[in-house]
């Protein structure tokens, strides 16, 4: 009798095995845009080729692991040239979720570009993987359709700034603030942000300048001219990858001497940034320190040193900067790759649940990725620090604000 | 507080002259609407980072190579496609679309050749080669922004405002002091007559072709240092630019985009100064106003058949 109920058990086992394969599908279908041109290529193009690197990787190994259906399933990667167009984007988030049916939905780089994902996945319930879309309008309490996978959400990220200038700031003299910024949701909602946390520390520090200026804009001359009547002593500046380009060569084709000036994408993007304005160009600019520099310990994918020699390997041409967006992009491959190796199914809910699941816990080359309940990103934050040359002329990172991370004093005024 | 963006303006605008230049001789000779041309000033911004990357010069010199390849492609180009076009029944229309996929198609080679990145060359690097020979001379040119009325600016503005009013001098002179030039007018003025008097009006075209692709070039040389940097993908942008510059002065009047440009440099100057949130919506703003008050632009003698 027991031998019979054994040998029905083990058919059972067997045949519900049989049926669990066979539901399985034969490739995990992930979509995505990236912006092979436009104003948002060159912060684009890093993360989709992590992206791919992921995929390719992965697929050599037959796969990722999907505990849905306790297999290994290749990867099929969708997607599609956006030309940094929100219309553009817009159209085709839309063919990725109804006409490709896609089983993961990634954003574009950038707040820019993730903002028509935001709306379109909310209205598919279709939980979206936000690499890089840091925009505060995206967190709501109502949309439980998004995490922000790489970037910390834009509502905190210049917090070492505020801080640094509220607390550190008037010690060094620093008493009159300049704030400029591209009208778009990243810089846009960091310029709110430094101006709450300003005015809430209650310092004495008064914001002299503050402006906005169409993120296509190319020409800072007289915009300079502006903020150098308003004789700050710190100049905020918020903008895009091109933006610093044009704003920082022009502060040197003015010959204007700023005591304090921080960029965001000097930091970011240092290799795209010291190609256009030059290691001297970048001297004592005050940016966010990235990851590359922090060498956060990992308990799930490549280190640092590692993804850097898979990357020259890949993409050895060097027509794509190695920076912040490549270890965003890479990232958010982790948090697929991790989210799918616990999920019980490929339902957007549990996706959601599977990707809150890893908040705390997962440590990767970008630091401890931490969600808050709106799915922002709160844990893999930027130390403020300061570009200095070392003794060979190259840039190094001196992280200067918070205190438990600094690795040196900041040069204050600038010489 | 407005000296500066009037000057600047002033600076600014020239260069501006001498990106919209070109696109207005080629229209106001031929009737075509060349779609590509911000993609040949980014070509143009290319021949300036070979100049420099790759032979080690000064991006000045890029000016008269610049302007001695794109002359010769667009005679190139003017043979293959215009003659065709001109056959067709509304070459006006056609030009926009053969155009528009022609600057595609550069586009697209460009990304695949260089990449998606902005690049750019250092800003003193520009003139560099007088500096030198300043020097050589026993003069003592010191680098960095020039100083204007009490206010300094980037020298590479200066510089490019200096090659603008020479090139638009330059187009004056072959326009009105050259045996060429006087065909070129009369084709201006009347392609069917120009034809019927004997005139060889492909050999004219041609001439006004290349020279209109090539000023685009030499305006490319300056994009790097007069927007930060460039990608494959900046003609876009800068074909509206030079759209609303010549219609600004005056369509198929190439000396009208001289002062279209100032125009439209000083305006953007004012306009970042007081709003600059609304600078970008400078160039469509002064098109409407344009359209609707003067349809002829600024020089224009009459209300335009195009």
């Amino acid at each position: 009798m027991l031998k019979r109920v054994i040998a029905a058990f083990a058919v059972g086992l067997a045949l519900a095995s049989q049926a669990l394969a066979a539901d399985a599908p034969s490739e995990i279908k992930i979509g995505t845009l990236y912006a092979s041109s436009g104003r948002y290529a060159s912060i684009s193009m890093p993360v989709h080729s992590a992206i791919k690197l992921w995929v390719e990787q992965k697929n050599a190994e037959g796969g990722v692991y999907v505990k849905a259906f306790d297999k290994k399933i290749p990867i099929k990667l969708v997607a599609y040239d956006d030309q940094s167009n929100t219309a553009t984007a817009a159209t085709l988030y839309n063919q990725l979720v109804t006409q490709d049916k896609v089983d993961l939905l990634v954003a574009d780089s950038g707040s820019v570009l993730t903002a028509p994902a935001v709306t379109i996945a909310r209205d598919h319930k279709m939980f979206l993987f936000d690499q890089t879309g840091t925009g505060a309008s995206f967190f709501s309490k109502d949309n439980p359709y998004i995490a922000l996978m790489a970037d910390p959400v834009s509502t905190i990220w210049p917090k070492p700034i505020a801080d640094f200038l509220t607390k550190d700031g008037p010690a060094l003299g620093i008493k009159k603030v300049a704030i400029l910024y591209s009208t778009n949701e990243f810089t846009g909602t960091q310029a709110t942000a430094v101006r709450k946390f300003i005015k809430e520390a209650n310092a004495p520090i008064e914001i002299v300048y503050d402006q906005g200026v169409p993120t296509e804009t190319t020409n800072y001359t007289v915009i300079l001219n502006n903020i150098r009547a308003a004789q700050p002593d710190a100049v905020i500046h918020l903008g895009y990858a091109p933006n610093d380009i044009a704003f920082l060569r022009n502060v040197q084709d003015v010959g204007i001497k700023f005591n304090m000036l921080f960029c965001i994408y000097p930091g970011l993007e240092t290799e795209l940034l010291e190609k256009n304005v030059g290691a001297k160009g970048l001297q004592h600019v005050f940016t966010y320190v990235p990851p590359s520099e922090m060498d956060y310990p990992v308990n799930f994918g490549m280190k640092m040193a590692d993804y850097r020699k898979a990357w020259d390997k890949k993409y050895p041409d060097g027509k794509i900067e190695f920076g912040f967006n490549a270890v965003a992009g890479y990232t958010t491959a982790l948090v697929i790759e991790k989210t799918l190796s616990v999920a019980t199914s490929l339902d957007q809910m549990e996706l959601r649940r599977a990707v809150f699941s890893l908040s705390g816990n997962l440590k990767t080359l970008d630091g401890t990725f931490a969600l808050d309940e709106m799915g922002g990103q709160v844990g893999e934050l930027t130390p403020l620090g300061q570009l200095q040359l070392n003794d060979h002329g190259h840039i190094k990172f001196v992280a200067v604000y918070p205190h438990d991370v600094a690795t040196g004093k900041p040069v204050y005024p600038k010489p | 507080m407005l000296a500066y963006p009037l000057i600047a303006g002033l600076l600014f605008g020239l260069y501006f002259s001498l990106v919209g230049i070109g696109l207005n001789l080629v229209f106001g000779v031929m009737r075509i609407v060349n779609l590509a041309h911000g993609d040949f000033l980014m070509l143009g911004a290319f021949v300036g980072f070979g100049v420099f990357y790759l032979a080690g010069l000064d991006p000045l010199l890029a000016v008269p190579l610049a302007f001695a390849i794109f002359v010769l492609v667009g005679i190139f180009l003017y043979g293959i496609l215009i003659p065709r076009l001109q056959q067709s029944v509304n070459p006006e229309m056609l030009s926009i679309i053969l155009f528009f996929g022609l600057s595609q198609v550069i586009e697209a080679v460009m990304t695949i050749m260089f990449g998606t990145s902005e690049r750019s060359i250092p800003s003193r690097e520009l003139g560099s080669l007088i500096s030198k020979i300043g020097k050589l001379l026993g003069a003592s040119p010191e680098g960095g922004p020039v100083v204007i009325l009490g206010q300094s600016f980037p020298a590479a503005w200066v510089i490019s405002a200096i090659t603008s009013v020479a090139a638009i001098f330059l187009v004056y002179v072959y326009l009105y002091r050259t045996r060429l030039g006087t065909l070129t007018r009369a084709v201006m003025s009347r392609r069917d007559e120009a034809l019927a008097t004997g005139i060889n009006v492909d050999r004219v075209c041609a001439a006004a072709f290349g020279i209109g692709l090539a000023l685009a070039a030499i305006a490319g040389v300056f994009a790097p240092f007069m927007f930060g940097s460039v990608t494959p993908a900046f003609g876009a942008d800068a074909t509206v630019t030079s759209f609303v510059i010549v219609v600004l002065g005056s369509l198929g009047n190439p000396l009208g985009t001289a002062l279209g440009g100032v125009v439209y440099g000083v305006c953007y100057m004012l306009v970042q100064t007081y709003l600059s949130s609304w600078a970008d919506l400078l160039p469509y703003v002064l098109l409407i106003l344009i359209l609707l008050l003067r349809p002829s632009g600024l020089l224009g003698r009459q209300v335009r058949v195009a």
